[in-house]
């Protein structure tokens, strides 16, 4: 019976909805103004990225200011030109990659007009860890640190080393990791001891540092992101929908978008506890809003809420600017995991190590660092 | 099911009816509110006058199995049983603790014609070969990308986003993506898995031409493939507002002594609130690819990366089988 009625209101619905199209639907003009789709929306179409580099958080010196002077930008252009941090396995005699983690992979940008891409807090900062946050971080760092304890790395108090201390190899580090690890640590008894980058599983969301690719439909948009060394990944924004159950959980978690005037805004939930962003995994939220404020810029916003995490939500923001859709230079086809041959490499370099001590030619495998040397212990 | 099927005639009859010679047709969108869902009606055509495949889609059928016709099999992986005949062999150890969830269901094929890929003895031969060596070879296993049209036909949905210029799909498995691109871009610079789309539209027909193939992909799990230099052109047709007729034609030289066509429909998720979940298999994968260099290894035995796999299938306390048919 209610089958029935709802079909015939079914039938009304399909009349009713027919002069409602031959009313509202127009000929779309080709060549219309850049700024709208076919159907109306505001059009975000392109391939995007943030063509500066910005620091994440801004410097004390610069208080509540967003935007550098001519003079600060230069310098840190000039800062930027003697490479800090860069890999040097190459000039301290080691073999190595012909340069290629300074030179290739390293990409350097300019420096770019803001102090930070942090907006909100007004001081440009990441406002602070939640005690229970700052505990898991503390654990975390400890639990790296105890199995660096007996590398040279500690014994001449490098930087990698950091609060810790130097010291014959830990009991514990035969043990379970005591938490769910997606950075590097100093050991390597199989994938979950590496870092989601070894795994070729570090694209999370949200990404601020990749090409952007947008494909825009009428009711849904592809947001493709080029990032990483072939570690990018798809979302799809839904317009319509809602977010699936709390028991589902999500690597890019799940996305539902909605116009406001110009701009999209985008509300993202459930976040999987396996690929955290900075600290938050699973609990966090994000409302992201792209604006197209001119043929060749998109801003971009992102207000990320973890209130286990943080005790205040943030926000960053970024100018992006189109680029050439016809060079296409954007790599969609993140094939990370085809070409993996580092992980099994790590692994079975230390079942070598671990034989070579077994038998008493080697050192003990937690006498070397293996963890800090390229990009220190968190990635 | 009858009354959504009736319900849906008489909405399309009703609507076409009124409508007439009218191109802007909304039908399935209230079909979908007919069932009681609370979904927009979509419109059969985009604003710009292009067939509407906007949304989540799905092959349902056997392909991602064997293109070819095949009958049902007992096991993925099989080994021989008690008789020595072809037709009699029985589940192998891999599977062999799932029971009849392990086996391939069979099916008339995709490929038109007389159902056969026109191999070249040589490529008949690694075919042949890839098929007994299935959970060694298949790129799928490895949680590879699994290239077109592979992709487009495999047990996971997928969406399409239509945009004006380009045509965007994401695909469950592992997150994969294409982009067809309706405009005139720069190829990409390296071969590829996915391969370089380009698309036009003929009509109502979508008619892709995919080319720049690194030639490491298959096209399902019985081991059929093709090689570096495929040329690969799909045509998407639509059947209804809610079916894509998908065909897919390879001309490669190198595998086949001519070009050749696979055939099939391509359905709309329905579903309400219908999304594409990922399968993120790259982490589902590794114990399968590193598990042989572990400190202590999950697997009981590995010789080298051979692994040996021992089925022990544990009944428990009063769900032995004659227990649990008296309940």
């Amino acid at each position: 019976m209610r089958r029935r009625l709802l079909e015939s209101f079914g039938v009304a619905t399909a009349i009713a909805t027919v002069m409602v199209l031959l009313q509202l639907t127009t000929v779309p003009v080709k060549g219309q103004a850049p700024g709208a789709t076919p159907w109306g929306h505001p059009n975000l179409e392109g391939i995007w990225l943030d063509v500066y580099a910005t620091p994440f958080e801004r410097a004390a010196q610069f208080g509540d200011r967003e935007l550098a002077t001519a003079e600060e930008r230069a310098a840190r252009n000039a800062a930027r030109m003697v490479n800090p941090g860069r890999n040097e396995r190459g000039d301290i005699g080691r073999r190595d990659v012909a340069g290629a983690y300074n030179a290739v992979y390293t990409s350097a940008k300019p420096a770019g007009p803001r102090t930070s891409l942090v907006v909100d807090p007004t001081n440009g900062r990441i406002p602070a860890l939640t005690p229970e946050a700052q505990r898991k971080v503390e654990a975390q760092r400890e639990w790296r640190l105890t199995l660096l304890r007996n590398t040279e790395t500690c014994r001449s108090a490098e930087r990698g080393c950091a609060g810790g201390e130097y010291g014959p190899p830990a009991p514990e580090r035969f043990d379970v990791t005591p938490f769910y690890n997606t950075g590097r640590m100093n050991r390597h008894d199989g994938p979950e001891d590496q870092s989601l980058g070894d795994r070729c599983m570090s694209g999370r969301t949200p990404d601020l540092n990749g090409f952007r690719r947008i494909v825009q439909g009428e009711d849904s948009i592809a947001l493709g992101y080029d990032t990483g060394q072939g570690q990018g990944y798809q979302r799809v924004v839904h317009l319509s929908g809602n977010h699936p159950p709390s028991q589902i959980r999500l690597r890019h978690g799940d996305s539902r978008g909605r116009w406001e005037g110009e701009t999209l805004v985008i509300e993202t939930t459930n976040f999987s506890p396996k690929f955290p962003f900075r600290e938050s995994g699973e609990n966090r939220r994000l409302v992201e809003r792209y604006t197209r404020v001119d043929e060749d810029t998109l801003t971009y916003e992102v207000t990320i809420e973890d209130s286990t995490v943080w005790t205040a939500p943030w926000t960053v923001r970024q100018e992006l600017k189109r680029q050439s859709d016809t060079q296409n230079r954007i790599y969609y086809e993140p094939r990370c995991n085809e070409g993996n041959y580092g992980l099994p490499a790590l692994l079975i370099g230390r079942r070598v190590d671990e034989q070579v001590f077994k038998d008493g030619t080697g050192p003990d495998p937690f006498s070397l660092d293996t963890a800090t040397c390229v990009g220190g212990l968190q990635e | 099911m009858r009354n959504w099927f009736r319900g849906s005639i008489m909405v399309t009859a009703l609507a076409a009816a009124t409508v007439g010679a009218v191109i802007s047709v909304a039908v399935t969108g209230t079909a979908g509110q007919a069932q009681g869902q609370d979904q927009a009606p979509r419109p059969a055509q985009t604003p710009d006058g292009q067939p509407n495949f906007n949304g989540v889609w799905q092959a349902n059928n056997e392909a991602h199995w064997d293109l070819e016709a095949h009958e049902a099999l007992p096991g993925m992986v099989m080994q021989q049983g008690v008789y020595d005949y072809e037709f009699a062999k029985v589940p192998a150890a891999p599977v062999l603790a799932l029971g009849a969830a392990a086996g391939v269901p069979g099916s008339l094929g995709v490929v038109q014609g007389d159902g056969r890929i026109p191999y070249t003895p040589d490529a008949l031969r690694l075919k042949q070969e890839n098929a007994e060596h299935w959970i060694d070879r298949d790129p799928e296993l490895k949680c590879y990308l699994p290239g077109i049209p592979r992709a487009m036909y495999m047990p996971y949905p997928f969406q399409i986003v239509q945009g004006t210029d380009k045509i965007h799909m994401t695909f469950g498995f592992s997150n994969a993506a294409r982009v067809i691109h309706l405009n005139d871009v720069t190829g990409p610079p390296d071969y590829t898995y996915m391969g370089h789309s380009v698309g036009r539209w003929e009509g109502d027909t979508l008619v892709v031409d995919v080319n720049n193939f690194n030639g490491k992909t298959w096209l399902d799990r019985a081991g059929n493939f093709h090689s570096a230099a495929a040329q690969v052109t799909e045509r998407f047709s639509p059947m209804s507002p809610d079916a894509i007729w998908y065909e897919v034609t390879i001309t490669d030289p190198e595998t086949s002594t001519r070009p050749w066509t696979i055939g099939m429909p391509l359905y709309r998720r329905l579903d309400p609130n219908a999304t594409v979940l990922d399968y993120p298999c790259i982490e589902f994968a590794e114990e399968f690819m590193y598990g042989h260099v572990r400190r202590e290894q999950l697997v009981r035995r590995w010789e080298g990366e051979t692994m040996i796999v021992e089925i022990t299938r544990k009944v428990p306390p009063g769900d032995s089988f004659h227990e649990w048919y008296r309940r």
